[in-house]
């Protein structure tokens, strides 16, 4: 196990590499930053004061080899955009987007793999197929739409539920959280179910192929013909073993949620990681994108890795060497 | 299990309760939508006007624009006068107090000037560079130098704000980025990244306390999210209507446009240099009539636009109203077009940003087909202001789409850098992308450098912008921007519009 994860580590440290190196090469062809941070009457001597202040006038390759030793100290660079430390920019957003995702996660795990085992059980009453036709539109339907959809039926028409923003929020040490007040669950409620809606359609789908398949296995007749409860022999005997990839995809989404929920929280204004992404990205702002890249990483990296070790919680046969 | 059960209850009660209070509260209170996020609370660190007019609600300027027609008028400053070409003498106000008690006084404007020409806290280096120094007389006097003759340099007060320099060096740098200390109408309260700017009346405020108690500012980039803030009731105010929904907004019963002719007008700028087709006056008259600017305002912006002749607008100094635009008219082009030995045409590209303006991408779209039934072959090439904008202050455009507009009110700033050739030294013709030069334009253009009287300024730079528009065509106008802005109706919300977009909560009220 020990030498498993030293060895996923190793990997992990050799994709931050190519993922910076990427940004930086990107960064080439995204134009100037110091333009506008010199002012816009500025004239050509300025401009260039403001590049030697940024060590922005250094080739590429020295920016970058400095950029690592900054970065392995911890220290990423101050935002251009806002003066201040790129990380510290980021993980200021991050509970909000834990939050988010969190909560979408959850809500489409519970939901998913419930209607899975109900729909497993009887695939062909009509309520059942309804339900996998639901699920169908849940796979394709873009989040945006998905978005706009619910904001106009639940914000403009109905106007029961707050369209943007997290509301009212509570500071408790570092992290802010809008889990503590009925108005911040409920600006939580549209982008949460946004963010779950495709989640829940592939989980729905993965539990209901597993239940099927493990349902016709040889021990859950042997279970039935013991005469166990129903409850044990579907939960106990058949579920567990057909939550094993669903746990799979669980992780890795979460993983991908935290990371990239951009578009979902562009839609709602959500003051998280991946509104910020965008923004840095408009205003061209290079030390938060290349920082926001490399945590993004790091917390894929991460999640893989939680996802392996849960394999073997679940199902002690796997063994890692 | 029944006493978690009332536990429960009775939060849910007083959260209820809680909230309701919250929107008794409202009655003096504002909510805004803003389409753009502050960057800062660093009053030097953001030139832009999106991030200005949030420091003009807690900071003050020596002087202010007020609204709605932006006359500029004494702020900390109570009166001024130019001592001789590059000297300026600024009384400042009495008995003024920042947000954390300490008194205003002139060491405040010496320590902020000087701020100026730091590039780690500040955009505003050619303002800061531009001074050699800031004499203290007293307390309550200060004289600025200036390096060269400015004559606009007043006209420019309004947008460097002044930091109280105690509390400025003995905080935290990082603190200082997002705690403004100033003496403005409003203090911050609270301004949590990307969610809102929470901000309460300054009750010391010089001016008499501001109408509204609490203004909460909400940053809602994505415009279709805001229009929603807005028809769901979150919001009062919303800035930045785009073009497109305005329909909607004008149909919906519980709501009202207010819309202004804004001070960006945007146009082509295109190379004169020798041997190429553009460096004849009969092509660039050409193209100037194969464009249908009527058109592009119906369709592309949907009305919300008025045609422009020149570049600067009716309140700035210079401005024109003798100029006409010239007329649609395709026959007469391809006639220029061939008399100039152009009959088949020529190719060009023309360039431009893709976020920067209202349907920027759109206009230059449409020009292109507009140039191409003259015969003019036009390649579009749009991108993101990021990448465009450097092109522009590298020089490496012949035709591009750009709009402007100069926060002094005074088209000598403007000129300088659009018109006059380009030149390093002295950062003239900066924003000239398409290397235009004129001698004749230069040299007039020098001339008002030492003018200071706004009435003489303007007889000058009148002839200025009539030689660039009408005998040179240095650029093809295309129209003046409309700013659009929605509120609640029956609220009682009184707001008038600036002509510089800033929103100045002490201007508005309920």
């Amino acid at each position: 196990m020990a030498t498993y994860i030293a060895r996923r580590l190793i990997q992990g440290i050799v994709v931050l590499l190519v993922a910076s190196l990427l940004c930086f090469i990107v960064f080439r062809f995204m134009g100037d930053p110091v333009i506008t941070l010199a002012g816009r009457y500025a004239t050509a001597h300025e401009v260039e004061e403001v590049r030697r202040s940024l060590g922005l006038d250094k080739p590429m390759h020295v920016q970058y080899v400095r950029f690592l030793a900054n970065a392995a100290r911890g220290n990423f660079g101050i935002s251009y955009v806002t003066r201040v430390p790129a990380l510290g920019l980021i993980l200021e957003r991050f509970p909000a987007t834990f939050e988010l995702a969190s909560t979408a996660v959850i809500l489409s795990f519970i939901v998913g793999v419930a209607l899975g085992v109900l729909v497993a059980l009887k695939p062909y009453a009509m309520r059942n197929r309804l339900i996998m036709a639901g699920s169908l539109g849940g796979i394709s339907i873009p989040t945006f739409l998905m978005g706009i959809l619910l904001i106009m039926v639940f914000a403009v028409y109905l106007g029961i539920l707050p369209p943007f923003g997290r509301g009212e929020t509570t500071q408790v040490g570092f992290w802010r959280t809008g889990f503590l007040n009925l108005n911040g669950i409920s600006h939580l409620i549209l982008p949460a179910l946004t963010l779950a809606m495709y989640q829940l359609a592939v989980l729905l789908r993965l539990t209901r192929a597993g239940m099927r398949e493990v349902l016709t296995e040889e021990y859950i007749k042997t279970a039935w013909a013991k005469g166990l409860s129903p409850r044990k022999v579907i939960f106990k005997h058949a579920l567990r073993n057909a939550l094993i990839p669903v746990i799979t995809i669980t992780g890795l989404q979460f993983g991908e949620l935290i990371a990239f929920s951009i578009i979902t929280e562009t839609i709602f204004q959500w003051p998280g990681m991946g509104n910020l992404l965008l923004t840095s990205i408009r205003e061209n702002d290079q030390p938060v994108i290349v920082t926001y890249i490399m945590l993004a990483a790091v917390v894929i990296i991460t999640m893989n890795i939680i996802v392996d070790i849960l394999y073997a919680v679940i199902n002690p046969k796997i063994r890692y060497a | 299990m029944k006493k978690t059960c009332y536990l429960l209850i009775a939060i849910a009660v007083a959260v209820m309760v809680f909230a309701s209070s919250a929107s008794v509260l409202a009655a003096s209170s504002l909510v805004v939508a803003q389409d753009t996020p502050p960057r800062m609370m660093n009053p030097h660190g953001d030139d832009s006007d999106a991030g200005l007019q949030y420091m003009a609600n807690f900071f003050d300027g020596l002087l202010q624009r007020k609204g709605p027609d932006g006359t500029l008028a004494p702020a900390l400053a109570e009166r001024w006068e130019r001592l001789d070409q590059l000297s300026w003498k600024f009384y400042l106000r009495k008995g003024v107090k920042f947000h954390n008690g300490n008194p205003f006084t002139a060491a405040d404007v010496k320590f902020s000037f000087e701020r100026l020409s730091n590039p780690d806290v500040s955009e505003f280096i050619n303002t800061g560079k531009s001074i050699t120094g800031v004499e203290t007389l007293d307390d309550f006097t200060v004289v600025i130098k200036t390096k060269e003759p400015i004559p606009w340099f007043a006209n420019n007060m309004h947008q460097v704000f002044i930091m109280d320099k105690e509390s400025t060096e003995s905080r935290d740098s990082g603190e200082v980025m997002v705690k403004p200390i100033g003496t403005g109408a409003y203090k911050l309260v609270e301004w949590v990244k990307g969610s809102y700017v929470r901000m309460e009346a300054n009750a010391d405020y010089w001016e008499g306390a501001p109408p509204l108690k609490t203004v909460e500012i909400r940053p809602v980039t994505e415009s279709s999210t805001r229009f929603a803030a807005l028809v769901s009731g979150q919001v009062d105010i919303v800035t930045g209507v785009p073009v497109e929904l305005f329909d909607k907004i004008v149909k919906n019963p519980k709501l009202d446009v207010v819309s202004r002719p804004a001070r960006r007008s945007i146009f082509l700028a295109l190379n004169n240099k020798p041997g190429s087709p553009t460096a004849d006056i009969r092509v660039r008259k050409a193209m100037y009539m194969a464009i249908n600017e009527d058109e592009i305002i119906a369709k592309v912006m949907r009305g919300h636009a008025a045609p422009a002749a020149q570049i600067p607008d009716p309140p700035t100094i210079g401005y024109n109203g003798n100029i006409q635009r010239l007329k649609y008219d395709p026959a007469e082009a391809k006639k220029l077009l061939k008399e100039a030995g152009y009959e088949k045409g020529f190719e060009i590209t023309l360039s431009g940003p893709n976020d920067r303006y209202v349907q920027d991408a759109q206009i230059a779209e449409a020009v292109a087909k507009y140039l191409a039934k003259v015969g003019i072959k036009t390649t579009l090439d749009v991108k993101p202001k990021s990448v465009f904008f450097p092109e522009v202050t590298g020089g490496k455009l012949d035709f591009y789409l750009i709009g402007w507009f100069d926060g002094t009110f005074d088209m000598g700033r403007t000129y300088f850098k659009l018109a006059h050739t380009r030149d390093d030294e002295t950062g003239h013709g900066f924003f000239n992308g398409a290397n235009f030069s004129d001698p004749d334009i230069d040299k007039l253009l020098k001339s008002t450098a030492d003018i200071v009287n706004p009435q003489e300024r303007g007889k000058v730079l009148q002839q200025l912008n009539k030689m660039a528009m009408v005998d040179k065509i240095a650029w093809i106008p295309l129209h003046y921007q409309e700013d659009l802005y929605a509120i609640q109706k029956g609220k009682g919300i009184k707001f008038q519009p600036r002509p510089d977009r800033w929103m100045v909560y002490k201007e508005i009220s309920k």
